[in-house]
């Protein structure tokens, strides 16, 4: 029977030979064992020995030419056989590659010994299937099963070193967050969320339960405040203003402010400012009335009060009329009349523009939700030190953010920078108000 | 000893055809060590073998089968598919493993016959190793200690001139062997290895001097590798004229065919049997049960 | 119960094999009239006679070798090393063979065979006879280790060391040989791959091996007087590790704090901190601490042996780092 004589695989790494010389013809007789052409691989040239006794029937590779691996060099059988396109067995599994199964084995060393078998490449893929799919524990060890903590030291909870270091630094209650982690574990992002959210401190609730709190009425009627002002169309505007002159003012007025009157603050230099330029630049001192728009002949401006759970917001009235002293005096009524819950209705009415001022807070900067119906909201930041550019030099400077959400109905871009232009110019420059 | 040849040039065919990993060390040629050594020992008398193992392995009674299987890496193999061509183990028949570390199974041998001694009973452990294991510490250690001690075992040195790549002249300081014994006090024979009979005969006399409590043995063969180190090897490190020469002067079988006087028809008769024998392996290991990934769990302890 | 010392403990459970049982006996260098380099064979000879307790040439790989080999057949030898150091000379008959016949027969084999040895520093012994190698051997599959800190502890484990079917390396310390404790008079083996909590505590758990339990016993009772309340636990064997006792401890006390006399880098306590950091994380208050000798050889001048090697003062730092008080 003919049997087809491959290229065979010398070598880890051997992916094809060239046949530098034939050793036997067509016609001869070779043995078993005897030499029956060179090959030249990429590492050396060297004989190859015939698998099979007979006669060789064909030469089916020239010399000179580059085999692959598992591919027919020669046909060897009885003399005068035929050849049939009949294979044996090797050739049909010779180690060809020509499938295209990648080698994973790496070959910047080159072994000569060994080789991984490119035909077991496929229980060497199980091999590996089996292995991802295997606990990632490690199989050796007896696995202590997660021992859960005794009852008697209470519960603990979950959480990784870093949420651990982020809530302390928040000063967040562990113990009031909810963990995202694996089993239940609070990670550093969960403290974040808590900590991004607006509101009160997190307390620590009393029990395990979820905590029902019920709106007071004025939660409920901020609550419906707030979405009717989300549902006006509004835009923000921003300005960074210099308080030196502001400072410097308030100072003049400390060292004129007698024993027991009200010392007057930044706030109150502000409110002045605004007043002044509300009375300047009219229709921002307005409300929308859905067709209408009501421009008032003076500015009563509200300050926001933050109190427990809510936020107030009294009217100081006929503010450019008063000095800053009396806006001073003026708020302190209302600030202490509002904590001790005593305000009139009257005090709530009425307002023409609103101030909020997080400043205390150390706050940057941030935008106000706009009090309906009026036509604007100065949001106010803290005064810090800022790295400010002056004739092309750098220098630190006092600096406030003025943050200014206006109701797009009645106001419009121009009409509300120019507005807070002014006020900005009136705190940089307060001889302007005059 | 054709077994043992026939069995070997499947092996290298397969690995050719790229379906045998690892790394894979033929006996051609020293067949007659082989089957001249384990045919001489009694039951009870262990072996412990090298890398190139397969034809202690056969010689000493484990099936072609078992062993084809454990090349092919299957459960059926006599090693479960754990160990491979040069971790072939096959205890039942006195097989104490074949070793890929050269001369790592030397003191375990010094060991087992020092176990046959203490118990007194009438056992010989045996260990197989090349040339080039007698440069190594074990070889040395195990050697002073079983002599020492005088425990029942014969080291039997396979001298076919090569370690692995590197020719005598470039790894052994002396020329003569037997030198290495003198140096332990040890009693040595030096036999021709390619003489099955001689072999045989030599062997039998070791293992009556260790037998009788006399201290082991150090048997020398001198012998020849027919082919490479490893299947694939292309021996570039050796003359071609000496490989051409050896394969014609130096082969066990025609020799032993010779002095046989085995007929042509006789031999080739004997040739079938052998070779459906192990073609019939080679059968039996591809239809063999691949173990599960996860068995690699198992055997690790007691 | 009577009292004996660590290196009697010792003796007399290897005696107490080689009694009832003809296929224990015991190799290595030095042993026979000598009794041991450290006198723990002593009186050995004259009972069982030389074939049993049997003197070796110097020749580590030859004498393991040897019973790796009539471990295969059987018997159940115990090898002694004089040095650990000296495990070096036999590393690849303990790694390549002991560890691994078994496995590569398909579990045709199995070698029971028992590699006692020592260490510890303390005394200028100089870097080649001081050296803490355990954590090696842990981490070569098919081997298990024992290093017993109390007499009665080496008692009972040697003892099932010896019945193991596994090798098994059996880790004595040095300076542990005197300490006297009670120990039963009969047998009564301990199981390997258990721990043993020598002390209770609710802070933080110390997990010590050899010479330093007793360091860290001592720095427990130190950091007592300090208001921290120390549990101490000994593994005993550390491969297999009995990881649930020590779990358990640290899921208890929330903090945790290993240490062995062996150099800190990638010493036994670098797997013990991943166990705990693995199992335990969500009740660790503190990182885990390891507390060994400093990454160097060991010098000989007393002053920069001292310098080196730990003792009860670090642990008692650690355990203070671990309550954020050090």
């Amino acid at each position: 029977m003919a049997n087809q004589v491959t290229l065979p695989r010398l070598g880890q790494g051997m992916e094809s030979g060239t046949i530098v010389r034939w050793l036997k013809a067509e016609g001869d007789k070779v043995e078993k064992g005897e030499p029956l052409y060179e090959l030249d691989t990429e590492k050396v040239t060297q004989e190859v020995e015939s698998d099979a006794s007979g006669v060789v029937l064909k030469i089916l590779a020239g010399e000179g030419e580059e085999i692959e691996v598992g591919k027919p060099v020669a046909v060897i059988g009885e003399e005068g056989e035929e050849i049939s396109s009949e294979t044996d067995d090797s050739s049909e599994e010779g180690g060809s590659d020509g499938d295209g199964t990648a080698r994973e084995v790496s070959d910047d060393e080159p072994k000569e010994e060994g080789d991984p078998a490119p035909k077991r490449e496929g229980e060497r893929e199980e091999g590996r299937e089996a292995r991802a799919d295997s606990d990632g524990k490690p199989e050796q060890a007896k696995q202590a099963e997660r021992v859960e903590q005794p009852e008697v030291s209470g519960r603990r909870v979950k959480a990784s070193p870093l949420a651990r270091r982020l809530a302390k630094e928040r000063g967040l209650e562990l113990s009031s967050l909810k963990g995202t982690g694996p089993e239940g574990r609070i990670v550093a992002e969960d403290v974040e969320r808590a900590a991004a959210q607006p509101g009160w401190a997190a307390e620590a609730p009393a029990s395990d339960e979820v905590e029902v709190v019920q709106l007071s009425s004025m939660r409920k009627t901020i609550a419906r405040r707030m979405t009717e002002a989300w549902e006006t169309p509004h835009f923000q505007i921003a300005m960074t203003v210099d308080m030196r002159a502001a400072m410097r003012l308030r100072e003049l007025l400390l060292e004129r402010t007698q024993e027991g009157a009200t010392r007057p603050t930044f706030s109150d230099v502000l409110t002045k400012a605004c007043a002044m330029a509300l009375l300047r630049h009219r229709d921002m001192n307005a409300h929308f009335a859905g067709t209408e728009v009501h421009i008032f002949p003076t500015a009563n401006i509200g300050i926001a009060v933050a109190v427990p759970h809510g936020l107030v917001v009294p009217v100081i009235r006929n503010c450019e009329r008063k000095s800053i002293a009396e806006l001073a005096a003026a708020r302190v009524d209302l600030v202490e009349r509002t904590r001790a819950g005593k305000l009139t209705q009257g005090d709530l009415e009425d307002g023409t523009f609103t101030i909020s001022n997080l400043g205390m807070y150390g706050v940057d900067r941030f935008v106000a939700v706009l009090n309906p119906p009026q036509a604007g909201i100065l949001a106010v930041g803290a005064i810090q030190e800022r790295p400010v550019v002056e004739d092309g030099e750098l220098v630190a400077r006092p600096v406030m953010e003025l943050t200014l959400s206006c109701d797009h109905r009645s106001v419009d871009g121009a009409t509300a920078s120019e507005f807070l232009g002014t006020v900005k110019a009136f705190l940089e420059e307060p001889g302007l108000m005059l | 000893m054709l077994l043992i040849r026939r069995f070997e040039e499947k092996v290298e065919e397969r690995f050719r055809a790229g379906e045998l990993p690892g790394f894979l060390h033929v006996a051609i040629g020293q067949e007659a060590i082989a089957v001249g050594v384990c045919k001489a020992l009694e039951d009870g008398d262990v072996i412990a073998s090298t890398h190139r193992a397969h034809g202690h392995t056969l010689a000493k009674g484990t099936h072609p089968n078992e062993l084809m299987a454990e090349l092919y890496g299957k459960v059926e193999g006599c090693s479960h598919g754990y160990g491979g061509s040069m971790h072939l183990y096959d205890v039942e028949r006195g097989n104490l493993g074949a070793n890929a570390v050269v001369g790592g199974g030397l003191p375990a041998i010094t060991g087992a016959a020092l176990a046959f001694k203490m118990r007194g009973e009438p056992r010989v452990a045996v260990a197989f190793f090349g040339d080039g294991a007698t440069n190594i510490g074990t070889f040395h250690e195990s050697l002073n200690l079983a002599q020492l001690w005088r425990v029942p075992a014969v080291f039997v040195c396979e001298n076919n001139h090569y370690a692995e790549s590197t020719p005598a002249a470039q790894q052994l300081p002396i020329e003569d062997l037997e030198q290495r014994a003198v140096a332990f006090g040890m009693t040595s024979i030096k036999v021709h290895g390619q003489d099955v009979e001689a072999v045989y005969r030599a062997t039998k006399k070791a293992l009556e001097h260790a037998r009788e409590g006399k201290g082991p043995v150090f048997l020398l063969c001198e012998t020849f590798r027919l082919t490479g180190h490893y299947v694939g090897d292309p021996q570039v490190y050796r003359p071609k004229e000496e490989v051409r020469e050896v394969r014609a002067k130096q082969d066990p079988l025609p020799k032993l065919r010779e002095k046989l006087g085995i007929s042509d028809e006789d031999w080739d008769e004997l040739d079938r049997e052998v070779t459906e024998l192990v073609e019939g392996s080679v059968e039996f290991a591809k239809a063999g049960t691949d173990p599960k990934p996860e068995d690699a769990l198992k055997n690790v302890y007691a | 119960m009577p009292e004996t010392t660590y290196r009697e403990a010792i003796r007399d459970s290897m005696s107490e094999a080689m009694r009832r049982d003809d296929d224990v006996f015991i190799m290595g260098e030095d042993i026979a009239e000598m009794g041991g380099s450290m006198g723990v064979t002593q009186g050995m000879l004259e009972e069982f006679g030389p074939d049993r307790v049997r003197n070796t040439p110097i020749s580590e790989m030859a004498i393991v070798g040897a019973g790796i080999g009539a471990a295969m057949q059987g018997m159940r030898p115990i090898v002694e090393i004089m040095y650990q150091d000296f495990t070096t000379l036999a590393m690849e008959q303990l790694v390549s063979q002991a560890a691994k016949h078994r496995y590569m027969s398909g579990g045709q084999l199995s070698v029971p065979l028992t590699v006692r040895t020592q260490g510890g520093a303390g005394w200028s012994p100089g870097a080649q006879h001081a050296q803490q190698l355990e954590a090696w051997f842990v981490h070569v599959p098919g081997l298990k280790v024992v290093f017993p800190s109390t007499p009665a502890d080496a008692k009972g484990l040697l003892w099932s060391s010896i019945y193991d079917e596994n090798p098994v390396m059996f880790f004595e310390h040095r300076t542990l040989y005197p300490i006297k404790g009670e120990v039963p008079d009969e047998i009564e083996p301990i199981e390997l791959g258990k721990a043993r909590i020598h002390r209770e505590g609710e802070d933080v758990t110390v997990v010590a091996t050899g010479r330093l339990v007793h360091e860290s016993l001592a720095a427990a009772d130190e950091a007592e007087e300090q208001g921290i309340s120390v549990e101490v636990v000994d593994p005993r064997t550390l491969q297999p590790l009995d990881e649930e006792t020590v779990v358990a401890s640290v899921n208890k006390t929330s903090r945790c704090v290993v240490a062995h006399e062996a150099v800190v880098r990638m010493g036994w306590g670098a797997e013990l901190a991943a166990v705990v950091q693995e199992q335990c994380f969500d009740y660790l208050d503190a990182p885990v601490e390891r507390v060994g000798a400093k990454f160097t050889p060991i010098p000989f001048a007393p002053v920069m042996e001292e310098f080196v090697i730990p003792h009860k003062a670090d642990v008692l730092e650690a355990i203070l780092r671990t309550v954020e008080r050090g």
